[in-house]
């Protein structure tokens, strides 16, 4: 579970980049984040992760004895601790280049071993194969002694989901994870991303409206540093473009939803997909 | 660009480079009047050089194959060389972890450490051998001593420069996990660096033997003493077959090294 | 993308460390090996270090009479960087014209480059005890041998310059009716004039180190100083010559600087 109760964060001139920002999530849920770029989805989710300290307001979440603590008063040794139970997965993919998919799995786990073992000895046996099941859940168990500077931008993610799942966190966070993707690579990570929810929170920042009204139980929307919408992931065009700005009702691609959202958004020829991967 | 033919025929552009020129060659003719260098010298005099070519040649190659002391100078230049390598490279990567913003958060240990590197780089190694020499005596050891100082300084700054490029976005994704930065500098950083830390080593080892001959002039031993001796000695013949010794000994290890660094870097096998 | 590679997943012992410890073993038998043949010796090494701490706090206290001596060979040293660069550069100028495939002839092209090549594996200071042993002691050798020494080098980088010429520019002095010189002159040599100023104060630099360190092999100038005064066990004027050395060096970065700026300023065409 985590618990974030008014944030706040303002620039040195006084604008405010956050304000007010609450939301639990809890077990579950698969929440996606949208807004416009700029509004601050990004700056939540560092705040969520530790990495960024507001200036007022508190990010509360659980240990894994089920104490809670709060993310912005607790000190630099207690915060690394509990970095271990935040996943996080980027647009970027964030690997390190030069190693194996397993490698860079098993560096998930780095934040659970002690310094000492990890320099001088590395990992055991059977974290590495733990590493492996972990890749094979996101089907690219073959694909885990070729460097990852080899790999496809899909297979790169789902290296990154792997080392996610491998670092077995409480909370999954996700900043843009879909936005280098083409479409159909898209669909396939989020179908990964999907069924982690029922072991741990899933927040996630996408752009992608029809991926979010598909696969989250709820959309939080940001603007201006503010909540405008906390709900239903089917969202109409008119509240898109509440989200998003007048700018949207004139991009021709824009998609278009209705009110109930089953409706697939596709540049893929759907059959197709279905039958290559699942 | 602009069309740079109109500039060049210009009067405007023609008068700068004349001015350009007469400054340069104004100087070049004062200095040489203070330093005592005529030109002309190099015409008149050049039997000079015709007649030491002859006196050098046909080279005494017998020596390389018969002396025994020339294969150990040989022997010594290159230890010299490996050594100054191995060693300071290995001070020189240290120091760069030390001195670089991502791997060394404690900005006075940062400033320490780049002073001591300049300060390194910029005292003639003239002194340094010159040092050394009285510290440890004339030989190979001096000049190694030498060599370790010298590619500490260059290549400490380099590497710490290669350190403070790699890429922030991984390091940033291991340190979320909960990582001590101790972790993500064995796991993130280092892998990023070895492919380039062990290029600029061989080259390190390159230009080292280059500097090992020439220290063995002032007491370091190796190839540049046995030179050294023998124009002084005037066995002209020998230090030919000295020089050409040299000369081969330069190339093939330049060809060795760019064949390691190749097999080595392609077969992928650093981590 | 289907690689199944057979790398295992369990490491044994040997996998795990013997991608470090291999090359480390063999490293260090390599090394012991160097370090015999160097005469190298922990006790000397430390003996000889506390030796020269007691001489090198004497080396912080320079002679400062000795300032006014310094200035001669100091300037010596620094016009033999000049000249030599100078010298040099124009020499190289005129290799590189030779070594540049869109101006020499192919078989000219791998000879010169070949030569070249030969070339910059000669130690400078080889080339300086030749000089001597030809012309004598003094700047005399030393200018000649920081110019032949610099061809090797700078003939290359000049070359490559010009190879990357676009043939536009060559074309277009041509078109117009100019000669073989001035085509050359115009078209090959006008443009690239910033790079090789650049490439000339780059070994301008590096010159006044190595007159510095030729100087005391025979060339003359603050390095003989040096040289001198240390083994004469003079280590005050040592310390003086020192001093005046390392203000040379910054001053021939520093202007060296400056004048890259000048000319990054365009004002060189």
């Amino acid at each position: 579970m985590i618990e974030v109760s008014n944030i706040t964060k303002s620039l040195p001139d006084g604008r405010k980049l956050l304000d007010g920002i609450s939301f639990t999530v809890r077990k579950g849920e698969f929440v996606g984040i949208l807004g416009a770029s700029g509004a601050g989805k990004t700056l939540t989710l560092r705040c969520l992760n530790g990495l960024l300290k507001p200036d007022s307001g508190s990010v509360v979440v659980e240990d894994q004895q089920g104490s809670k603590w709060d993310l912005c008063t607790i000190g630099k040794t207690r915060l690394r601790d509990l970095r271990r139970r935040i996943g996080i997965i980027f647009q970027g993919y964030h690997l390190v280049q030069r190693l194996t998919a397993l490698d860079n799995v098993l560096l998930g786990r780095l934040g659970q071993i002690s310094t000492i073992r990890s320099l001088f000895y590395g990992f055991t046996d059977k974290e590495r194969e733990e590493a492996l099941t972990a890749l094979e859940k996101v089907k690219i168990g073959n694909l885990a002694n070729p460097r990852v500077n080899r790999l496809s931008g899909g297979e790169m993610q789902r290296v990154a989901i792997a080392r996610a799942i491998f670092q077995s966190p409480g909370v999954l966070l996700a900043d843009e994870p879909l936005s280098n993707l083409d479409p159909s690579n898209a669909k396939i990570i989020m179908r990964m991303i999907q069924p982690l929810a029922q072991e741990m929170p899933v927040i996630g920042i996408f752009h992608q409206p029809e991926m979010t009204a598909k696969y989250c139980t709820r959309v939080i929307a940001i603007k201006k540093g503010r909540i405008i919408y906390d709900g239903d992931p089917r969202l109409t065009t008119h509240q898109l473009v509440e989200i998003y700005g007048e700018e949207l009702r004139q991009i021709e691609n824009a998609p278009v939803l209705t009110a109930d959202a089953t409706g697939e958004i596709n540049y893929v020829n759907p059959e197709d997909h279905e039958r290559n991967f699942y | 660009m602009k069309n740079p033919t109109i500039d060049v025929l210009s009067p405007a552009g023609y008068r700068r480079r004349a001015t350009i020129f007469l400054v340069i060659a104004l100087l070049v003719a004062g200095a040489s009047a203070f330093m005592g260098f005529d030109p002309t010298m190099l015409f008149t005099e050049f039997h000079y050089v015709t007649d030491l070519f002859n006196s050098m040649s046909p080279p005494n190659l017998n020596m390389i194959w018969h002396d025994e002391t020339i294969g150990m100078a040989v022997l010594e230049t290159v230890s010299m060389a490996f050594l100054g390598t191995l060693i300071g490279g290995g001070f020189a990567m240290v120091l760069a972890f030390l001195a670089a913003e991502n791997t060394m958060p404690s900005l006075p240990v940062r400033l320490l450490v780049r002073l001591f590197l300049s300060i390194d780089r910029v005292i003639p190694p003239l002194f340094i051998i010159l040092v050394f020499v009285s510290a440890v005596g004339l030989g190979p050891f001096a000049g190694m001593l030498s060599l370790v100082l010298s590619t500490m300084g260059t290549f400490g700054q380099l590497f710490r420069e290669i350190i403070e490029n790699t890429d922030p976005a991984p390091a940033d994704a291991i340190y979320s996990v909960g990582a001590t930065r101790a972790q993500v500098i064995r796991y993130v950083i280092l892998p990023q660096v070895a492919p380039s830390f062990t290029a600029n080593l061989f080259y390190a080892f390159d230009l080292n033997i280059r500097v090992a001959i020439s220290l063995g002039i002032f007491g370091g031993g190796g190839i540049g003493f046995q030179i050294f001796q023998a124009m002084r000695l005037l066995h002209y013949h020998d230090a030919l077959a000295l020089i050409l010794l040299t000369v081969v000994l330069i190339v093939g290890s330049e060809k060795l090294s760019d064949l390691l660094r190749s097999r080595l870097l392609n077969r992928g096998s650093l981590k | 993308m289907n690689e199944i590679s057979i790398k295992p997943v369990r490491l044994s012992l040997l996998r795990r460390y013997g991608r470090v410890l291999l090359p480390l073993a063999g490293l260090s038998i390599l090394a012991q090996g160097a370090a015999w043949v160097c005469g190298a010796r922990w006790d000397l090494f430390f003996h000889g270090i506390a030796d020269s701490m007691r001489f090198l706090v004497h080396i912080l206290i320079p002679e400062w009479d000795a300032f006014t001596d310094m200035l001669q060979p100091a300037l010596t040293s620094v016009f033999i960087a000049l000249v030599g660069t100078v010298i040099g550069t124009v020499f190289s100028l005129v290799f590189a014209l030779l070594a540049a495939s869109n101006i020499a002839p192919a078989w000219l092209r791998q000879a010169t480059r070949f030569l070249l090549g030969l070339e910059r594996a000669l130690p400078e200071i080889i080339i300086l005890l030749f000089l001597v042993a030809a012309f004598g002691l003094g700047p005399f050798a030393g200018v000649l041998a920081l110019a032949i020494g610099s061809i090797g080098m700078l003939g290359k980088l000049i070359a490559d310059a010009i190879e990357e010429l676009d043939p536009v520019s060559i074309d277009a002095i041509a078109a117009i009716g100019a000669s073989r010189v001035q085509v050359i002159l115009f078209g090959v040599i006008q443009p690239i004039i910033p790079s090789i100023v650049s490439f000339a104060l780059f070994r301008f630099e590096y010159g006044i180190r190595l007159s510095v360190y030729l100087g005391a092999v025979g060339a003359g100038g603050i390095g003989l100083e040096l040289y001198r005064s240390f083994t004469m066990l003079d280590y005050g004027r040592a310390a003086t010559a020192l001093i005046v050395t390392l203000i040379l060096v910054f001053l021939s970065e520093w202007v060296s600087n400056f004048l890259r700026k000048k000319i990054k300023g365009g004002r060189f065409q």
